[in-house]
Formats: C-alpha cells, sequence, structure tokens
C-alpha cells in the first residue's frame, strides 16, 4: 500500500513497463544484426548479377546496412565502368 | 510404442530448466507414461543430483551414443516413482562427442521404449543446443520474468522455428506480489513479447531448493506451488489440453484491499 501511495505521489513509474520497452526494442533490434559471413555471401551475389550487365568497380564497391529509428534499409553504392551490350 | 521426444530449452543457465525437466518428467510418469528423462548437458551433468540417482550411474548418454552399451544400460529407473528413468550425461566428455546423426539414431530406439523422452538441453546456441534439438517432437522454452531470459528465449525460439518446431512457453519463477507492484513483467508482458503459445506458469517457490537439497521429486510434495504447476503442465502436455492455465496469485491483506479500493494500487 505504501508504495502504491509513494508512486501516485511521485508520479514514479513501473519499473517493468520500462523492462518490457526496451525488450520490445531490443528484439526488433536483434533480428536486423547481419552476420559479417552472411554479408559478404549477399555482396558476391549481387556482384555476380550485376556483372552480367555492367562492367563495375569492385574495389570501390560498398554493402552496408543502415539503421535509422524507424526504418532500416540495405545499401550497395557501385561505380559502373561499363555497360556491356547484351548478345542476342 | 512410438514415444514422443520433447526438448527443454531457454538460451539462458539459470532459469530452472533442470528443475523443469525432472518435474515435467517425474509428473508425465506419474500420469502413467513411461518416461525416458536424458540429460544432453555434456560435462556439466545435474539432473542426476537433482534427481537423487547421482549413486546409481554406471553408463550415459554418450555410452549410448558412441555404442558403448544399450539403451537399457544407461537407463537408471528412479525407485520412488514407477516408469520414471535417467539417461544422464557424461561428465567427462565435452558436447563435441555426440554428432546429429548419433542422437538420431538413439532418438529412434528411446521412441520404441518410452512415451516420452524429455531432453534437457545445455545453455547457449551451440552443439549441444543443435544435438538437443535434432530429434525433438516438440520443444518447451522456460523463461523468468526477466529481460536477460525473455531476449535469450526470444533467440532460442527463433532458431526452434528454423527447425520446424512450434515452442510452447513456460514462465518459470513468477513472483505475484512483485508483479502486482509493478516490479516484476507478468506472464501476460512476457507472452505478448515472445508472442507464442503458453503452456504454464511456475511461481518462484521455496520448496524447489529444498527437494533438490535431497533429491526428492518436487511434485511428490504435496504442499509445493511449483511442484503442482508442474504437474498441471504434464497433464496438459499428456493430452489434456482444456485443463485451464493457472495463474499464481498473490493473496491480499485488508490492508491492500483497502488501497485497492482507493485506487492506490
Amino acid at each position: 500500500m505504501l508504495s502504491g501511495l509513494l508512486k501516485r505521489f511521485t508520479g514514479k513509474k513501473n519499473s517493468k513497463d520500462a523492462a518490457k520497452k526496451r525488450l520490445q526494442f531490443s528484439l526488433i533490434y536483434d533480428k536486423l544484426e547481419v552476420n559479417d559471413t552472411t554479408l559478404t555471401d549477399l555482396q558476391q551475389d549481387i556482384v555476380d548479377v550485376i556483372s552480367k550487365y555492367f562492367e563495375i568497380d569492385k574495389d570501390a564497391l560498398e554493402l552496408k546496412v543502415k539503421r535509422d529509428d524507424d526504418v532500416s534499409a540495405l545499401v550497395f553504392n557501385t561505380p559502373i565502368l561499363h555497360v556491356k551490350r547484351k548478345r542476342a | 510404442m512410438q514415444g514422443k521426444i520433447i526438448v527443454v530449452t531457454s538460451g539462458k543457465g539459470g532459469v530452472g530448466k533442470t528443475t523443469a525437466t525432472s518435474s515435467i518428467g517425474a509428473a508425465l510418469a506419474l500420469e502413467g507414461n513411461r518416461v525416458a528423462i536424458v540429460d544432453m548437458d555434456i560435462g556439466l551433468r545435474n539432473l542426476d543430483v537433482v534427481m537423487g540417482l547421482e549413486n546409481r550411474i554406471v553408463f550415459n548418454i554418450v555410452d549410448v551414443v558412441l555404442d558403448r552399451c544399450k539403451v537399457e544400460q544407461a537407463a537408471i529407473r528412479d525407485r520412488r516413482i514407477e516408469n520414471l528413468f535417467l539417461i544422464p550425461a557424461s561428465q567427462s566428455d565435452n558436447k563435441d562427442v555426440l554428432t546429429s546423426a548419433g542422437v538420431e539414431r538413439v532418438a529412434k530406439q528411446l521412441r520404441s521404449r518410452f512415451d516420452y523422452i524429455i531432453m534437457d538441453s545445455p545453455a547457449g546456441i551451440e552443439r549441444g543446443f543443435e544435438n538437443s534439438v535434432v530429434a525433438a517432437d516438440e520443444a518447451l522454452v522456460i523463461c523468468t520474468p526477466d529481460v536477460s531470459a525473455v531476449r535469450d528465449a526470444d533467440r532460442v525460439i527463433g532458431l526452434l522455428y528454423a527447425r520446424s518446431l512450434n515452442p510452447k512457453l513456460i514462465v518459470n519463477r513468477i513472483e505475484p506480489a512483485r508483479v502486482m507492484r509493478g516490479e516484476m513483467l507478468s506472464h501476460d508482458d512476457v507472452m505478448e513479447v515472445l508472442s507464442i503459445d503458453l503452456l504454464g506458469l511456475v511461481p518462484m517457490d521455496e520448496k524447489v531448493l529444498i527437494s533438490s537439497n535431497t533429491g526428492a521429486p518436487l511434485v511428490l510434495q504435496n504442499d509445493s506451488k511449483a511442484g503442482a504447476a508442474f504437474r498441471r503442465i504434464a497433464r496438459r502436455l499428456n493430452g489434456e489440453d482444456d485443463l485451464p492455465i493457472e495463474m499464481p496469485v498473490y493473496k491480499t491483506s485488508m490492508w491492500q484491499k483497502i488501497s485497492k479500493t482507493f485506487g492506490l494500487k
């Protein structure tokens, strides 16, 4: 009862609400974490596909997972050297 | 006989996996099933002491998987509860001695000899965990109402989904008084965060330590609240799907009732 009274007058929030909120956020972020091997594999696959159509500078490209407060994005940035002509 | 293999996991250690495994196994045996409990925590065995069978170990699960003995030779029969058996872990090996293929081969043998095989997974998500879940038909996730246990449970649930297992949740060590004071996550909070089906709620109970001190089965203690909760969980596992889940309650005193009436809680 005393704790109830105290909370009422001090306006202090329940610690379990903080626990729940922190958990919900961290679980979302945990799932967005990508390990290095996955990124390297993904980069190789993307390079293979793009190389069918463009000649790209493989040393200058970068692949990143960008995270903002509410969205995540996969950013692949590469200079194009040539467009490959498709053969009929 | 075509038994069912149930793996008990948690990710985090120290949340009551071993107690849950031994209690659920014992309770399933009391319901009339033939039950084998398998300690998969190779190198750190504990189920034998918790179940009071540590003096009777001859062979262990590693011996069975490596074909050094038969299932019957490694399974220790409990003298207090009929049809309850323990296959202990090895204490000297490490977790890499077991292979998935070996575990699956033994799992087949176990299914033909028991109604339920309860596998106690080690903490962590490495090889030992993999070996424990590889042959599982069902999975239980044990979680206490604290941030680290819930987070680890979420990780494990993800890994179980990836293996097409649909885990059920047991929330352990609930302290209703602290939940009421807003100091502890309620089971609803935990379920909302993890979003999986609930199998049971187990209250914090001093009897758990006392019964493990002597190696006596918790489910045989009539005054144990946790023991009673595990017996209900076992009945639900055993096909009584409609048995309601009992909420741990906090007995309120006169003063608390009055303060509640005035909206102070």
